[in-house]
């Protein structure tokens, strides 16, 4: 029918898919969705992952990266449309074989064509290359909701037997005949390079200096600077072991000394205080304040004047990906001919222009095998692994297949931002309140990657800070670009996983500055009804007015990300120093419509427990511009005997489909909110507030 | 120097040669025998990626050396059953357990040797330390529950 969406003459009907799935079950989701229009059933519908080449035609997702939740939301209408303009196409194709014009005669089961006056059947296979031959038509009657087979149902996903058997392939998984393993060892200094060519280790094929290729490098690296090496051998281990031993010599330049978490606070503790703001046309260094909305100077004289002034400063730590699977990357190049790529990328189509840019191939000489993914976090919309197993693969012009170490994948992260946020609010003797002063200072993740910023500063680092639902009188939001060249990246929620910390822990604040309760203060602020519903509904499955029982403490928060909603109630008990017992969660969403309920409530309990690890533990500090946290014994997560009960609810439900109504993401909501609620949960039950993320920064963990 | 040592794995032996008789089992099993389900996580005993099965015991075999695994019965998610009929398969297919998956066959092989020892529902569970970063807990505790 079109290149990514095939009806065999063998009955069967494949979707090529570009996006990457990386456990969201966003695949499965585009094939519930083709389904309903294309009139077939799901568990007829076939997935390709990534086209044969990205040259051709593009499959549906390649345009976009799989990142900010997008996959299902920006597809779903596309989706549709194509399904019903297919089954159109195959309809016209029955009619005109049984020479009969009128589409009233001819309805549609399961992919089989049944025309009524003969009563006779035509399957979608028998008519495939009839259709083929037919100009689409621009548009196509979609399924009526009420007729609804698919959409909003929960059905199994096509990748989970694959999961349970071992037989799914992950990046990792890769084997080609005659290929060669490369480990990767990175200068341990951020901004280090190296001094000189090691030598080929014993036994090993090759010692290949990796560069930062043009656009792959973030802060400290910039292209053209050659800041590791990677052995190649015979097997992972040999090659891994020789790896270790080997003896390198960096360049660490001087500024390296600098790079340290003491002196990051201390330069957002001084931009909190005061930054230059941001002028029009100038060259506006890191280091500037930028206006997001709102004036500084009437909000500063609203608060001045308030009955109380609360003023509260929360800082955020970097935060590693730690995806499942570590960074890794395997290419087959035959110089002058062809180049396969195979990798667990979120972005298949970076890593084309990144392999045209780096081999001089043409677009139509280079494939991007997009493997499953061990976990993406937003990682694996990174191009520089790729980039360095091109390299090698370049050199050695056999397959290859490269391997981060998981400490490489620790120390060489591009990490969720560091952030010291600073809210000062006004409260009034009625306990309104009457201006909100937000400034948040963290490294730019987009300045790192060259787009421009304009007035407003990053749109990443501002997710969650701006345009907040509340009513708080005399609002100004700033955004000050942290000048730390640690490597900053997308991190599952991004700007939002910050700033819904510090907005959410402060209206707490507000709340019982004003002697109020804080779920019933919230709903005094806000006044959009699906705001509302969300955190009403939270506050009733959350039992938000149960009686507590001694030491334990309840907490309520509410966002948005990615056009979704989201309010959650976490209850803790046993606060100590060092740990505490998250018992329950409730987590209410409207994203408008889920088109598989299941998938949807399990991205968002994994979410939770995501932002769990990172609230209570997840960290990484640097010494020297050296990454101190080199492995999971460093970056605690929680264990199944850990886990607290998640209660999921989405509304409005049902939704009816409607082309005017935005969707919204899932994949990455269940983080943000999370933070903010637990922090307030353990306020309930301690009365010390807790500012400063992770609870337990030193906590570890052994086997 | 290298060494030739007969691995048994899912009931068949392979002869393989290792330079260095340290080499995990893990990369034994993943690099030269080419079974890929077996998953390297953390490399420290930790996450239990590598999970598999020696002599009907869970070990983790990023940390076994390969030259002690010879010999033994070794069993790997791809050998756990035919057709993905072992019960905690089929509780895990019903479940919709994983996401990303990856971890997956680390776990399965931690329950089955829990359940080879005895454990029966909320017991295989305190049994079962392996990580999971996409945080599947919920529905692994679902599915353990009727095992
Ligand atoms: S890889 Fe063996 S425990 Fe993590
Ligand atoms: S399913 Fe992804 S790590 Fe467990």
């Amino acid at each position: 029918m079109n290149s990514w969406l095939q009806v065999g003459t063998d009955e069967s009907i494949t979707l090529t898919i570009g996006s990457s799935d990386m456990g969201q079950g966003s695949a499965s989701g585009l094939a519930q969705v083709l389904c309903e229009d294309l009139m077939v059933d799901y568990a007829r519908i076939q997935i390709v992952q990534g086209g044969p080449t990205l040259a051709a035609v593009a499959p549906i997702g390649t345009a976009i990266n799989t990142v900010g939740s997008s996959v299902t939301r920006n597809n779903f209408w596309k989706l549709r449309d194509a399904g019903a303009i297919a089954r159109e196409m195959l309809v016209t194709a029955a009619m005109n074989q049984k020479a009969d014009l009128v589409r009233a005669n001819f309805t549609v089961s399961n992919g089989v064509v049944h025309h009524t006056p003969s009563n006779t059947n035509l399957t979608y296979g028998q008519l495939a290359s009839a259709a083929a031959l037919l100009k689409p038509p621009a548009s196509a009657p979609l399924v009526a909701d009420s007729e609804f087979k698919s959409i909003g149902k929960p059905q199994d996903r096509k990748d989970i037997p694959l999961k349970v058997d071992g037989s799914a392939k992950y990046g990792i998984d890769i084997q080609l005949k005659g290929m060669l393993y490369a480990v990767v060892k990175h200068c341990p200094t951020f901004s280090g390079t190296l001094a000189n060519a090691p030598a080929v280790p014993s036994g090993m094929v090759a010692a290949v200096p990796l560069s930062v290729a043009a656009g792959t490098g973030r802060g400290t690296e910039v292209a053209g600077a050659i800041n590791a090496v990677a052995v190649v051998g015979h097997n992972t281990w040999d090659t891994w072991q020789a790896s270790k031993d080997l003896s390198v010599t960096w360049n660490i330049p001087a500024g390296a000394a600098n790079l340290d978490n003491a002196h990051f606070l201390a330069t957002a503790q001084a931009l909190a205080a005061s930054a230059p703001a941001y002028v029009a046309g100038g060259t506006n260094p890191a280091g500037t304040c930028y206006t997001v909305e709102g004036n500084a100077t009437s909000a500063a004289a609203a608060i001045a004047g308030s009955a109380k002034i609360l003023d509260a400063t929360y800082v955020l730590p970097y935060v590693s990906h730690a995806c499942m699977e570590v960074l890794n990357c395997t290419v087959d190049y035959v110089p002058g001919v062809r180049c396969d790529v195979y990798a667990p990328t979120q972005s298949a189509k970076a890593a084309l222009a990144l392999v045209v840019q780096l081999t001089g191939l043409l677009e139509s000489q280079i494939t991007i095998h997009t493997t499953f993914l061990g976990g993406g976090l937003g990682r694996k919309a990174e191009q520089d692994f790729i980039s360095q197993a091109v390299q090698v693969g370049m050199v050695v012009k056999q397959p290859v297949k490269l391997m981060w170490p998981r400490e490489e994948d620790f120390t060489r992260d591009q990490y969720r931002p560091m952030g010291l946020m600073h809210a000062r609010a006004g409260l009034n003797a009625a306990g309104q309140v009457t201006g909100w002063a937000y400034r948040n200072v963290s490294p730019s993740i987009l300045g790192q990657r060259g787009v421009p910023l304009g007035a407003t500063g990053d749109s990443q680092g501002i997710e969650g800070a701006h345009a907040l639902p509340y009513n708080l009188g005399a609002a100004v939001t700033e955004w000050v670009s942290h000048p730390s060249p640690i490597p900053v990246g997308f991190w599952r929620s991004v700007g939002a996983s910050l700033n819904t910390f510090a907005v959410e822990c402060m209206i707490d604040e507000l709340a019982l500055a004003a002697g109020q309760d804080p779920y019933m203060f919230r709903r005094s602020l806000l006044t959009d009804p699906r705001w509302i519903a969300v955190l009403d509904k939270a506050a009733t499955l959350g039992n938000w007015h149960a009686p507590l029982a001694a030491g334990h403490g309840r907490g309520i928060a509410i966002g948005t990300a990615f056009n979704t909603i989201v309010a959650q109630v976490v209850e803790v008990s046993n606060v100590t120093s060092t740990r505490m017992r998250v018992n329950n969660v409730t987590v209410v969403m409207d994203c408008y419509l889920a088109v598989n309920p299941s998938f949807v409530e399990h991205q968002l309990i994994g979410g939770v427990v995501h932002g769990l690890n990172a609230t209570l533990y997840g960290r990484q500090t640097f010494l020297k511009g050296v990454a101190q946290n080199r492995n999971f014994s460093h970056s605690r997560m929680i264990r199944m005997g850990e886990m607290p009960q998640v209660k999921v609810a989405l509304i409005p439900n049902p939704a009816l489909s409607d082309r005017t109504v935005k969707l919204g993401g899932a994949g990455e909501l269940g983080v943000p909110t999370f933070a903010p609620a637990l922090a307030n949960a353990c306020y309930s039950a301690t009365k010390v507030r807790t500012r400063t993320l992770p609870f337990f920064p030193n906590a570890t963990m052994s086997d | 120097m290298s060494t030739t040592l007969t691995l048994n794995v899912n009931g068949q032996n392979h002869t393989i040669t290792v330079n260095d008789p340290s080499m995990p089992l893990l990369w034994a099993i993943r690099d030269l025998i080419g079974l890929t389900g077996t998953k390297y996580g953390c490399g420290i005993e930790i996450c239990g990626a590598c999970t598999v099965l020696v002599d009907g015991q869970p070990e983790k075999s990023c940390d076994m050396d390969v030259s002690s695994a010879a010999g033994r019965a070794i069993v790997t998610i791809e050998g756990l059953s035919a057709n993905r009929t072992h019960p905690a398969q089929v509780a895990w297919i019903k479940h919709q357990v994983p996401q990303c998956g990856y971890c997956q066959s680390g776990v399965l092989m931690s329950v089955a040797g829990a359940m080879q020892a005895g454990h029966t529902g909320s017991s295989i569970a305190s049994e079962v330390q392996n990580l999971c970063v996409c945080c599947t807990y919920q529905r692994m505790r679902e599915a353990i529950a009727g095992l």
